[in-house]
């Protein structure tokens, strides 16, 4: 168990911290385009195609947050209702919050990979750069895959929890 | 059974579902889910759609703004500029009776210019403020109260993460929207303090004295904030002038709140790393529930719901300012239990089309912009009621001991202050409409 969870924790960090990457990365692009759009009179110019590799950094940035957010807990509950029938009953919605949305998580996946299919057989590719489409959907399907994976632990992690082998069940984990 | 009992079906049942303790974005996208299936009659249509929609909802570049602007947020916590902005308030205002709580408010508010969140504005303000209501001997009760009043002008105020998915949701100008909401944000910082003025008088063992600042004090205090100024100034001035698309103002926001982070020493890579995963966070759950919503919207559109209820409503011969009164009065009681983007995100696609066909007599962008600076300010008043007030656990929990009925206490003129704003705002559009008419 704690070999998988370390191994999990890391990917699911260093996937979280690639997306962090991507967001910094698209907010330089952006500046470079403003200044350039601004020196249009110097010979420069915006940088081509800026808008759609925003758009496909944003589409692999969120997919590689998603699993960092699932296990740590961040989705928003509504807890209120819950909250007097005692932890037991609160772990139990935990995990099958978990179990449906290891359900949701993997259907997810297997669309995208459809979907990449589809993008790749029909060779679209994006307005201006000419980028293939099927390669932003290949960097989403990494993240996608990682969501799959750490939400099929968070069940293994309620489990643990509901017998009460860990005593962190309460743990709101670092929302922002 | 008919689409439009099946739409209306779906809202217990997802309430139900959110009630037992499903993220809701999980119980969006199920319902969503299932409920094209049923009325479609096959889950092909639903399967097909999940090819693309994940990718095109997170890939949209009119949605990217979110992140941006989390990840500004985020640099803005990190970058001292809280505390300058608490230090220039408390000089000019500190000495007033109840003056440490309002210059609370006042810098929650100048906060909430280059922060669109907010928990975030609470939460950091609260960190600086707190501690200073204490040593001048404030309540525990106005402390806590007042910052977790201030902290909802985080979202007011733009920049303001929920404003640009009310902007998208309803395809309404966000430059136009940040500008609406300028006005009643300031309103809404006047009317804090004006509650925190009578609160004083009517408790005055709830505030301690402070002694004013010399003016040379005074003016240092305000020159140390005007990096918080210069990138409102540039973030918001340069959308409106169309110098960039409001996606890239957010990404000029971001750079500038992080460079000046950096120089003020607040973000080393440790710094930069907790803030890119703190960004993950709220960012992965903001988007998996804007995923979730797009099932259920898509479910809705299938239903008919929506186009058959404001086509009732209008039909009906109610009042409009009648309907208006219900809707929020909705609002108000939802914000108790639920967050404010779910609550946007599950109820404009119905309330937006019902509102769009009473006539108030106001154009249609008049009605919308106004409108969505009403729902933002009530699903905000939701984040400092009892007994689910996220910004009162937010401070409360900081607060170091002050018991949490005493935080629901304190609340209480602010959400006064909040009731008699919105009645003004909605018996007098021309507050929300005159800005942005004077400006375009």
């Amino acid at each position: 168990m704690s070999l998988i969870e370390r191994l999990i924790e890391r990917a699911a960090l260093a996937l979280a911290l690639a997306g962090g990457l991507a967001l910094i990365a698209m907010t330089v692009l952006t500046l470079v385009s403003i200044t350039g759009r601004s020196l249009v009179w110097a010979g420069l110019g915006p940088v081509p195609g800026n808008y759609e590799l925003v758009e496909m950094g944003s589409a692999f940035a969120i997919f590689c947050f998603l699993p960092w957010c699932q296990l740590r807990r961040g989705h928003v509950t509504v807890d209120l209702f819950l909250a007097p029938l005692g932890p037991t009953a609160n772990r139990l919605a935990e995990l099958v919050g978990n179990l449906l949305l290891t359900g949701v998580a993997g259907v997810i996946f297997w669309r995208l990979l459809l979907g990449l299919a589809d993008k790749h057989r029909y060779g679209e590719t994006s307005f201006i750069l000419g980028i293939p489409l099927w390669i932003g959907y290949a960097a989403a399907a990494l993240g996608a895959a990682m969501f799959l994976a750490v939400s099929a632990f968070t069940v293994a992690r309620s489990l643990a929890e509901l017998r009460g082998r860990r005593d962190d069940g309460g743990n709101p984990g670092r929302a922002a | 059974m008919s689409g439009i009992a099946l739409g209306l079906l779906s809202f217990p049942v997802l309430i139900a579902l959110i009630f037992l303790r499903l993220p809701i974005g999980l119980a969006m996208f199920l319902v969503g889910g299932f409920g094209v299936w049923i009325v479609t009659g096959s889950p092909r249509a639903i399967l097909s759609q999940l090819k693309s929609v994940p990718y095109d909802t997170f890939s949209s570049y009119s949605l990217s703004i979110i992140p941006l602007f989390l990840l500004m947020g985020q640099f803005a916590t990190r970058g001292g500029m809280s505390r300058a902005l608490f230090d220039a308030a408390a000089s000019w205002l500190g000495h007033r009776r109840g003056g440490v709580a309002m210059a609370s408010v006042g810098a929650c508010g100048a906060f909430g210019a280059i922060c669109g969140s907010s928990l975030a504005t609470a939460a950091t303000m609260g960190q600086v403020a707190l501690p200073e209501l204490k040593r001048f001997g404030y309540s525990g009760a106005l402390a806590t109260g007042s910052l977790a009043a201030g902290g909802t002008l985080g979202i007011l105020i733009p920049p303001s993460v929920i404003l640009v998915i009310y902007a998208i949701l309803t395809e309404q100008n966000i430059a136009k929207l940040f500008i609406a909401a300028f006005v009643p944000g300031a309103l809404a910082a006047a009317g804090y303090m004006t509650a925190i003025a009578i609160y004083v008088r009517i408790f005055p063992g709830s505030a301690g004295r402070r002694e004013p600042s010399p003016t040379s004090e005074r003016v240092a205090a305000l020159a140390r904030v005007w990096p918080v100024l210069a990138i409102f100034l540039a973030v918001i001035g340069g959308i409106y002038a169309g110098w960039f698309t409001p996606t890239e103002g957010a990404a000029v926001g971001a750079a500038g709140t992080g460079l000046v982070a950096w120089l003020n020493g607040g973000l080393g890579w440790k710094g930069l790393r907790e803030a890119v995963l703190a960004t993950a966070v709220s960012t992965g759950m903001i988007f998996f529930i804007l995923l979730g919503a797009a099932l259920f919207n898509s479910f809705l559109a299938f239903s008919q719901l929506p186009q058959e209820a404001a086509r009732l409503v209008g039909e009906s011969g109610l009042s409009p300012w009648l309907v208006l009164v219900a809707i929020l009065l909705c609002y108000l009681v939802f914000g108790c239990v639920m967050d404010s983007l779910s609550m946007i995100l599950l109820t404009i696609p119905v309330f937006f089309p019902i509102v769009m066909a009473l006539d108030f007599g106001l154009t249609p962008e008049q009605t919308a912009l106004w409108f969505g600076i009403i729902v933002l300010i009530v699903v905000e008043v939701g984040l400092i009621t009892p007994p689910v007030g996220m910004n009162l656990f937010v401070i409360n929990a900081m607060s170091d001991g002050v018991p949490i009925g005493q935080t629901y206490r304190g609340a209480l003129p602010f959400i006064a202050s909040d009731v008699v704003r919105v009645t003004l705002l909605v018996v007098f559009p021309g507050i929300t409409l005159f800005l942005v008419e004077a400006l375009y």
